[in-house]
């Protein structure tokens, strides 16, 4: 396997890929760099381009415009086969009349590896994935998290550079989810490719990503850490993808140095932006809903009617109603909460720097 | 199963069922049966013998018709089931599929004797056309491309079996997930070895069934053969002209008999075969289906 960590070319670039089926742009100019030993997520809504970004990069699909470089090599006009890159289905991609060491072996056979070595590297790869003693068994005699691990030992086991996980996870039901994000997590640091892993699912997003890029209406939105997508989103989409964020439509009144003034209707509020902004452009603010505080009606704060609670369990959400109609939550943990009587008159209010300017 | 049904209703259901299949299957058994009387059909005494089967191997008349019937029964296999195979592939994988059905089914909704004569005018046509090329050119070989004989038999075969091996294979390969074959790709396979190591063997049972289906097809098959054999008899062809000229004979009852006999083993094995692989390996499934960990 290539030293992934220390290699020094990106392990994917894509410039100015384009994908179209006449006149359906599944993929419009998407730019992308991905470091070797990245564990990086292509996160976003259903029908927004990331599978088949994810899939001419395996080869799956051959772009209308633009290009596919791994490791500095075009690979654009390769088939599937030819590329340095594994690929995990979202499922029903085992071969169903093979026992799950022919699964796992069936890309060393191909290569016409002896056979004694592939019955060693294919008893590691279980070893690895945790699935030793069920070599044997048929696919539709494992669960479906077994299944899984099948498909990535089978992907593994060639020393590939590039995994690609096509929703690996979306079948799963929501514990086994968890428990194999984690487990996909260590895996990819224990092995060192580079994961590139597809999902909508902005939890698995998180708990396994280095970086993460948005990818909506088949245009890369917005990419970054997890940390710096979910504070720190740049775009009004991104705000309204990721965590639970208010969307407050306003209009900036004031400019100056790193900071605009807001006016709302019902009030108006300092911003700190790096972004240009001009006086009198409309714009949207994002503040995440575990950052609005509710007040009395005496605190300083935006006016507003307290609608409803939801309890979630660990936390609760208010729903509020500011004075120009636009709905706003605020999350507390629900050990801390302090219930009100719908239609009560409070304040809402957030930190200085919790309030993020969007103005595309 | 609904278990509040009426159980009347359902030996009902069994009962219509077989009384169809006995139906049908009559005229097969009594077949046998008057291959196994001394004194043939109609006769007002039974007397068991075996004397016929004995008797079918050196009529040459029927042999060469077996013959026959064979050697394009296996021609016409070898080339309709491929072909099926890549038509349903290239149906898979298209985007329009209405006009790929409508051209596979079109020969199903021709009547047999208007497409045999539609041919046979076809391929005399043809015929006549190719020699009078091959005057033009001084030369014989192409006189006898399309004259009567095997080869228009077999298109006719060819053309009256695709479109039932299509859609038996259609059935198999609709179940079969394509993530296989691009499973198989990003293991290193070509389209080719993806096809033959991964679809292949899940789509056999079809192909098997395509195979038998178009086997049975030729022996079945009268109207096309007869118009388009030229020369020769095929089986069903003798036996038409004996039953519409002298009656059947003895012999040609055991041979009927004979052809039945292996047409039901062959069936009859690959359903038994079936049921006790299925059974096998739910039996097996079930063994291993103790809970293990995640």
């Amino acid at each position: 396997m290539r030293d992934a960590m220390t290699d020094t070319q990106p392990a994917v670039e894509v410039r100015g890929l384009a994908k179209h089926y006449g006149p359906v742009r599944a993929l419009d100019g998407v730019d992308l760099t991905i470091q070797a030993g990245e564990y990086f997520v292509l996160l976003g809504p259903s029908g927004g381009g990331k599978t088949t970004l994810l899939r001419t990069i395996g080869g799956f699909h051959r772009p209308t415009a633009g290009q596919v470089l791994l490791h500095g090599q075009d690979v654009s006009g390769l088939p599937p086969e030819q590329r340095p890159t594994g690929m995990v289905f979202q499922q029903y991609a085992l071969f169903p009349h093979m026992t799950v060491e022919r699964n796992v072996g069936y890309g060393l056979s191909l290569q016409k590896r002896p056979k004694a070595e592939i019955r060693d590297k294919v008893s590691a790869m279980l070893d690895q994935v945790g699935l030793s003693g069920l070599g044997g068994r048929k696919p539709h005699e494992l669960s479906g998290g077994q299944q899984q691990r099948v498909q990535l030992a089978r992907a593994l086991v060639l020393d590939r550079d590039i995994l690609l996980l096509d929703e690996p996870l979306a079948a799963l039901d929501a514990q086994l989810r968890k428990d194999m994000c984690l487990e996909l997590k260590h895996l990819q640091e224990q092995v060192g490719v580079t994961f590139i892993h597809v999902t909508h699912n902005q939890e698995e997003a998180m708990t396994v990503a280095n970086r993460i890029a948005l990818i909506a209406d088949g245009k890369l939105v917005e990419e970054g850490t997890a940390r710096q997508i979910y504070e720190a989103p740049d775009k009004r989409f991104t705000a309204s993808f990721v965590g639970e964020n208010n969307l407050i439509d306003c209009t900036v009144v004031g400019t100056s140095e790193g900071a605009a003034t807001v006016d709302f209707g019902s009030g108006q509020l300092d911003i700190a932006t790096d972004t240009r902004v001009s006086q009198g452009a409309s714009a949207t603010i994002s503040v995440r809903s575990e950052m609005v505080s509710v007040g009395s009606k005496d605190d300083p704060g935006l006016p507003a009617r307290f609608v409803e609670s939801v309890y979630l369990g660990l936390t609760t959400s208010h729903r509020l109603r500011l004075a120009n109609g636009t709905e706003v939550v605020s999350r507390v943990v629900s050990s801390a909460d302090h219930p009100l009587e719908p239609g009560t008159p409070v304040t809402v209010s957030w930190p200085p720097s919790a309030a993020r300017l969007h103005i595309d | 199963m609904n278990e509040y049904a009426n159980p009347w209703g359902y030996r009902l259901q069994w009962a219509y069922m077989l009384l169809i299949v006995v139906t049908l299957m009559a005229p097969v058994f009594y077949v046998m049966y008057v291959s196994f009387n001394e004194n043939g059909f109609g006769a007002a005494e039974y007397v068991f013998t075996t004397e016929w089967y004995g008797v079918v191997f050196s009529d040459r008349l029927m042999m060469n018709a077996l013959g026959w019937t064979v050697s394009l029964a296996l021609c016409t296999t070898l080339i309709t089931v491929p072909f099926a195979v890549l038509s349903a592939k290239f149906y898979k994988s298209a985007t329009n599929k209405l006009p790929i059905l409508f051209l596979l089914m079109l020969p199903l909704f021709v009547a047999p004797d208007i497409f045999g004569s539609a041919l046979l005018v076809y391929f005399k046509n043809l015929n006549f056309a190719f020699q009078w090329l091959g005057d033009q050119l001084g030369t014989g070989m192409f006189d006898a491309w399309f004259r009567l004989g095997f080869m228009t038999a077999l298109i006719g075969l060819v053309i009256y079996t695709t479109p039932y091996a299509f859609i038996v294979v259609l059935i198999t390969m609709g179940r079969y997930r394509e993530e296989q074959t691009e499973a198989a790709r990003s293991c290193g396979a070509s389209p080719w070895r993806a096809f033959w190591d991964i679809e292949f063997p899940q789509i056999r049972p079809g192909v098997a069934s395509a195979c038998a289906f178009s086997v049975i097809l030729c022996f079945n098959e009268y109207t096309r053969t007869s118009l388009l054999k030229g020369g020769f008899d095929t089986f069903t062809t003798v036996l038409v002209s004996q039953m519409l000229n002298t009656g059947m004979s003895e012999q040609s009852y055991a041979m009927s008999a004979m052809v039945s006999y292996v047409a039901i083993a062959l069936i009859g094995g690959i359903i038994l075969w079936t049921l006790i692989r299925s059974e096998k390996l739910g039996r097996e499934a079930r063994a291993k289906a103790e809970p293990v960990p995640v």
